[in-house]
């Protein structure tokens, strides 16, 4: 049943992926972007970490996608993307995710995850929380000094002046 | 008024009833036995009483009233009536037929109208009937440069995103579809779907009003799904879990409203900008861009997009209910089943009746969904009431009050709640 699972999420990730890349309509394309995403939050429910693909869906489907939809359909596409059909940059591409894939599924195929026993429980994902308020607190602090940068200074540049017409002024 | 059927006779009438009972009794009899029996032969069957139910037995102990409720309890305890019926779909767009037509009617007496009055004799009460008949035998029409795909998937999508939402809500102890361990998060997870939907569908109209529609409700949902996820951990925080019959559990002695009111405020009314209700149905202002995101649906698929409106509702407030009013708890009001039923059965005059297998649902159980259904419409009532009061507002005056005022009021919340918990108060190890 979980081999079945698996095979079937693993078609439906790595199809989708294909598909995010090579349609051509921009909005399907990013639909199957979502599906791979979904996917992947399919993964993490197989692995036993619900809170991960729950997370995963929230943010990775709910919001990331969202945005490249809202982008996608408000911009003109020749704007943003110019057609460059080239074969060989398409061989090159594939030849070059071969040798990534190799290379990273040899190193993590040494990492020594044969030798994980799968009849443990689950980690439960309270401990992972207060690992993160024992232990790796100066982690957590950075993570969330980085995040709030980051969004003030989003803010920063998203700011404008409003021009004073009576209408905005509430 | 004029005459429905004006040659009616009901001799006629009585002769046609008779006939369809035939014909439903011989095809029953030859077709409809023996495909149950061949359908009961691959299921797998519980054991009932000690004893193996064999398809045999079950046509046999369906026959007969005072032995079927074995299997009618046996029945109830599968996912498929968990899933279709009680806690889950069935349930859900009973109470979302009787939103619409409370809403028509309540919103009506509130502007001095009558509302739906004509159907059905009675203050209109066969009206939503009529309506969805309407809906059915009405054409779908697409527009002619729409993305076919798309355009009908958005409908069915709607409504499973919305029954998916459903079967999170929890109604009574142990009756809930999907009792999950990280039920809040499902939730998150899956309101993030809606926003998706709605501009794809609005997209796929390729027409102008949908897609300004879709883009203005993609706005509202993404910018107070912040607030509301926000809001919401205050109670995360105070129970310590994020299953929803915990939560719910957790509330036995007092709802979380009486410490978190500002959170429970905030959660309020983000639910009526998710819910696109006024004052916030900019996506659907109809006295601007027609009908919104809706405008190109027709007959039935806008039927569909209708009832995952109302499905969303309905969950909405059970999350509102679960999480801020106690779910299920309540004074016990429901009375305890007749014991001498139980033991000597039902007499009607010289005929005694024994009924095994009763009573059907534990007290506890119809006591918890009586109490769960009165707070859920009592709070269904207070989604619907601002339709009747307020207006709409500006679309830069709703996301000034989402980005601003409702984000710092849920941080305000989750303070109270931290100071709560670190006071010792409540949560774990807290004096309540």
């Amino acid at each position: 049943m979980a081999d079945a699972a698996f095979l079937a999420l693993s078609v439906i990730t790595i199809g989708s992926a294909i598909a995010a890349l090579e349609l051509r309509s921009l909005v399907y394309g990013s639909i199957a972007l979502m599906g791979t995403l979904g996917g992947i939050a399919g993964f993490f429910l197989l692995l036993d970490s619900p809170f991960v693909a729950m997370f995963q869906l929230a943010v990775y489907v709910g919001s990331i996608a969202v945005l490249i939809l809202f982008t996608v359909m408000l911009v003109k596409r020749e704007l943003i993307f110019k057609k460059i059909e080239d074969k060989r940059r398409k061989f090159v591409g594939i030849a070059l995710m071969l040798v990534m894939m190799v290379a990273l599924g040899a190193v993590i195929l040494d990492s020594g995850i044969k030798q994980i026993t799968t009849d443990e429980p689950a980690v439960d994902f309270r401990e992972i929380g207060e690992d993160f308020l024992t232990y790796y607190w100066p982690a957590l602090i950075l993570m969330g000094l980085i995040l709030s940068g980051a969004v003030t200074g989003a803010l920063v540049l998203a700011r404008r002046v409003d021009e004073e017409n009576g209408q905005r002024v509430n | 008024m004029s005459v429905i059927a004006p040659n009616f006779k009901l001799s006629e009438f009585i002769k046609s009833i008779l006939d369809n009972l035939f014909w439903i009794l011989l095809i029953m009899a030859l077709i409809g036995f023996p495909a149950i029996q061949l359908v009961l032969f691959f299921i797998e069957m519980p054991v009932i009483n000690g004893e193996l139910l064999t398809p045999f037995l079950a046509l046999t102990w369906l026959i007969d009233p005072s032995r079927s409720l074995p299997i009618i309890k046996a029945f109830m305890t599968t996912d498929l009536f968990r899933v279709a019926a009680f806690p889950g779909f069935g349930f859900a767009a009973l109470i979302a037929a009787g939103t619409i037509f409370v809403e028509r009617k309540m919103l009506a007496k509130l502007q001095l109208r009558v509302g739906p009055f004509y159907c059905g004799k009675i203050e209109g009460i066969l009206q939503l009937m009529g309506d969805g008949l309407k809906l059915i035998s009405k054409e779908i029409i697409i527009p002619a440069k729409a993305d076919k795909p798309l355009f009908w998937a958005a409908p069915v999508l709607f409504v499973a995103t919305a029954a998916a939402f459903v079967a999170l809500i929890p109604v009574a102890p142990g009756w809930v579809v999907a009792d999950v361990d990280v039920g809040l998060l499902a939730v998150f997870a899956v309101i993030g779907f809606f926003p998706i939907i709605t501009i794809l569908s609005a997209w796929s109209a390729n027409s102008k009003f949908p897609f300004i529609g879709g883009i203005r409700a993609l706005y509202q949902m993404v910018s107070f799904e912040i607030p509301l996820i926000l809001s919401l951990l205050g109670v995360v925080i105070l129970t310590g879990t994020l299953n929803l019959s915990e939560i719910a559990a957790s509330q036995s002695s007092f709802p979380w409203i009486i410490f978190l009111p500002i959170g429970a405020i905030v959660f309020f009314i983000t639910m009526l900008a998710e819910l696109e209700r006024i004052p916030f149905d900019l996506p659907e202002a109809e006295s601007e861009i027609v009908a919104g995101w809706l405008t190109e649906f027709s007959g039935m698929m806008y039927g569909l997009v209708q009832l995952g409106t109302y499905l969303k509702l309905y969950a909405f407030a059970g999350l509102f209910v679960v999480l801020f009013l106690g779910g299920w708890s309540g004074p016990m009001i429901w009375p305890p089943f007749p014991e001498e039923i139980i033991t000597e059965g039902i007499e009607l005059g010289p005929v005694t009746a024994q009924f095994p297998g009763l009573p059907v649902f534990s007290q506890e159980m119809l006591n918890g969904t009586v109490w769960f259904v009165l707070k859920t419409v009592g709070v269904i009532f207070f989604i619907l009431l601002p339709r009747g009061v307020f207006p709409r507002i500006r679309v830069d005056m709703l996301l000034d009050l989402g980005w601003k005022k409702l984000i710092g009021l849920a941080f305000v919340n989750i303070f109270i709640a931290l100071g709560l918990l670190y006071a010792g108060i409540l949560g774990p190890g807290g004096i309540f």
